[in-house]
């Protein structure tokens, strides 16, 4: 007997809140603990301020880049940890950088297409805690081990271990096809694009003056719970200057012919952290007594052709973005807040630089001139990745409850909802952004394309 | 707490340096003989400013299965206020002999979260001397207060047994009902617990009781072999109870027979629900796969 299926329909996808624990340098305050430990703090606060306590949602999906082969259940692991009912599923999701953004824009589509009322989003790094894998010698001389039968065998086995095997296997930030750190990436990109010293020292200062001052008005009050005795990011440094920021020493793209312009000021720090964002229906929303901060409309993912340099490793989002503007009949100028993950200043300056530029918006965008502008007081307003840190999966989340916070606080620009804009590049060549805009019943901007 | 004396202690006291007092009061009373009167000191003694070191909270949690929150957990506690226990247990007119005393019964009233952040003050005094069918049983209660704060936001009561040890004017108790015979139900858990675990544990804990450490310290104490501490096993149960015990619960435990390392351990856990689906408290009982002798049991209810 045919059944009845109701019929597919799109509806929204509404940013609740979001909760984080303060970012602490590598070696510092959460050295010792584990991702699931720090994704679980996360975790708890989250449920402790939206009253989750026990309650079944209906996904959680989160990740971490730098994951031990233990962690294979990482998220569902960290639920069961948490207050949360164990009768919530969960699962983990790996896109480098963009991992925490992508588990925005996938559950929220879930939501979007009634398949879940409620999902919570998130990611954790740990620099600190990093996975060691044994070397390839030494772990092919033991799987042999594990199966050889007999005493000779084994002998036989163990004979091939050289010293050299012996040294365990750290994970690095190297990209793996061209043996170049993601520093020296963006070293050859912010060469390419000629952005100055001057000009990064300037977009880090204003990242640490943002937060701070963010901060010091109460803006992460309700984004944030302490952990480990941190109550703020550690890396913040609000009183930097920049004197401070033109003393220090180039680290990046010193074997490069043009002069070295990216420090360990104008670049993100190894960090760990983690963030989760409660996503909901409209419904499940109002049905709990909770906030509709802002809503997902959509999302884009790039990737570029960076292992022969045709562009730079961290510029995808450069392409992602103008695609997902022209299907949302929106340009920069529609845009009340950009959130551009500061992996260094130089990525952030690439990318505007090369939206500013007429020869590659023709020749590379397939625009009429250059994409556009983005007028810089709308940029990073609260601070972003180089003050608060950067622990890699974490950055997601933290940007999405950050943003929605100031497009509610916004609400209306120029007579409609207010619009942001997140962008955030990944290893591998890869970038995910997403588009936001603050919460308002009936239509939104996201339906010109529904 | 408040009748008889109150000593407030200068620092927390050193537990090896206790263990080691602990064996010469017990080669002196050897050799002079005991004349310890059937009376507990009337005094307690009190630690202030104490501060939990948050590395030391991080392995802890990590050891015993418990997620590195900013929370202590309730056995956290124990160990940390576990110094100021023994030391009571440790003055010269205690009784009973510190060393060798078996760990029968343990219960702790959990009232609020408390966080590694928050100064604590420790106070523990000695409890109801009294008889055993084996010997003589004595309850050490310990109050832990955040500074400033008139109740205590973690009570604890352990009850140890001086065995073969009776005192004149204590009645010898009369013979309990046999125990139950034991059944084992179906696990829901199964712990592999490696020759270390002893070790292990005391690292986080500093509870360095030789019968913990390896089979020849434990063999110097009478025992065929190491066994693991009872707050280890029960803060491993407390711990695969989850975070469903919320904020504020009773957690008991009663010992029966030890866990001698290495061990296979099968562990129930059932938890009983209010009508409305609210966690209200779990049962846990945990034995010998092997021989199906009953290791320990206990609950942890809603307070």
């Amino acid at each position: 007997m045919p059944v009845d299926r109701q019929p597919q329909t799109v509806r929204k996808a509404v940013v609740v809140g979001g909760n984080r624990i303060p970012f602490a340098r590598t070696g510092g305050a959460y050295t010792k603990s584990s991702n699931q430990d720090m994704l679980t703090a996360a975790l708890d606060g989250l449920i402790a301020r939206f009253g989750l306590q026990e309650e079944r949602i209906g996904e959680v999906a989160a990740g971490a880049v730098l994951k031990h082969s233990r962690d294979f259940n990482l998220t569902r692991e960290a639920v069961l940890g948490s207050a949360l009912s164990p009768e919530t599923p969960a699962y983990d999701l790996q896109q480098a950088c963009a991992t925490g953004l992508e588990t925005v824009l996938g559950l929220a589509n879930k939501i979007r297409l009634g398949q879940l009322d409620s999902a919570i989003a998130g990611g954790v790094d740990s620099a600190s805690d990093a996975p060691i894998a044994v070397s390839e010698g030494l772990r092919e001389v033991l799987l042999d081990l594990s199966r050889a039968k007999t005493l000779p065998q084994r002998l036989q086995i163990l004979a091939r271990l050289r010293p050299k095997d012996l040294a365990p296997d750290a994970p690095s930030t190297r990209e793996p096809r061209t043996g170049l750190s993601m520093g020296e990436h963006q070293a050859l990109t912010t060469a390419q694009w000629n952005i100055s010293r001057e000009a990064q020292d300037e977009l880090a200062l204003n990242s640490h003056r943002n937060l701070a001052a963010a901060y010091d008005a109460g803006f992460f009050d309700d984004l944030l719970t302490p952990y480990r005795g941190l109550t703020r990011d550690s890396n913040l440094r609000p009183d930097t200057s920049p004197e401070k920021l033109a003393s220090l020493k180039p680290v990046f793209g010193r074997s490069l012919g043009s002069e070295a312009t990216m420090t360990a000021g104008n670049s993100t720090p190894l960090t760990d952290g983690a963030s989760t964002v409660l996503l909901a229906s409209e419904d499940w929303a109002d049905a709990h007594d909770l906030p509709k901060l802002a809503t997902v409309l959509d999302g884009e993912a790039a990737a570029v052709d960076f292992v022969h340099g045709k562009d730079g490793l961290l510029m995808a989002p450069v392409f992602a973005v103008p695609r997902l503007l022209a299907r949302n009949g929106l340009t920069l100028d529609d845009i009340d807040y950009f959130e551009i993950h500061e992996a260094f200043a130089g990525t952030v300056l690439s990318t505007l630089a090369a939206w500013e530029d007429e020869k590659f918006g023709r020749e590379r965008l397939g625009l009429d001139g250059a994409f556009g502008k983005v007028d810089r007081s709308k940029l990073n307003v609260n601070g972003s990745s180089l003050a608060a840190g950067h622990p890699f999966a974490a950055t997601g989340g933290r940007i999405v409850a950050t943003l929605a916070k100031m497009l509610h606080e916004k609400g209306k620009a120029g007579g409609r909802p207010a619009l942001g804009l997140v962008s955030v590049c990944a290893a591998g060549g890869q970038g995910v952004v997403a588009l936001l805009e603050a919460y308002s019943a009936g239509t939104t901007a996201g339906d010109i394309h529904d | 707490m408040t009748s008889g004396q109150h000593l407030i202690l200068g620092e927390m006291p050193s537990l090896s340096k206790l263990y080691v007092n602990a064996a010469a009061t017990a080669a002196r009373r050897r050799i002079l003989g005991s004349h310890a009167a059937a009376v507990l000191p009337a005094v307690s003694h009190e630690v202030r400013d104490v501060r939990p070191d948050v590395e030391n909270l991080t392995a802890y949690q990590h050891l015993l299965g418990e997620t590195a929150s900013d929370v202590l957990p309730a056995g956290f506690i124990h160990a940390l206020a576990f110094p100021v226990a023994i030391s009571v247990m440790n003055r010269d007119d205690f009784p009973l002999p510190l060393l060798g005393m078996l760990h029968l019964r343990n219960v702790i009233e959990y009232s609020r979260p408390v966080r590694f952040t928050e100064p604590l003050e420790i106070v523990a005094r000695a409890e109801t001397l009294r008889a055993h069918r084996a010997g003589t049983q004595v309850d050490i209660a310990v109050e832990v207060r955040a500074a400033g704060e008139s109740a205590a936001c973690w009570c604890g009561v352990s009850t140890y047994l001086a065995k073969g040890v009776f005192l004149p004017g204590i009645d010898k108790a009369s013979a309990t009902a046999a125990p139950q015979g034991f059944t084992a139900p179906d696990p829901t858990g199964l712990w592999q617990l490696g020759v270390d675990t002893g070790r292990a544990y005391a690292a986080v804990s500093g509870d360095f009781n030789p019968i913990h450490l390896s089979v020849l310290s434990a063999r110097a104490l009478g025992l065929r072999r190491s066994i693991a501490h009872g707050m280890y096993l029960a803060s491993r149960a407390l711990a695969d109870v989850g975070s469903a015990k919320g904020d504020a619960f009773r957690w008991d435990v009663e010992f029966e027979a030890p866990v001698f390392l290495p061990a296979r351990v099968a562990l129930d856990i059932s938890t009983a629900e209010s009508v409305d689906g609210g966690w209200q408290r779990s049962d846990y009982v945990a034995w010998s796969p092997r021989s199906g002798r009953k290791h320990f049991s206990g609950s942890v209810a809603a307070l």
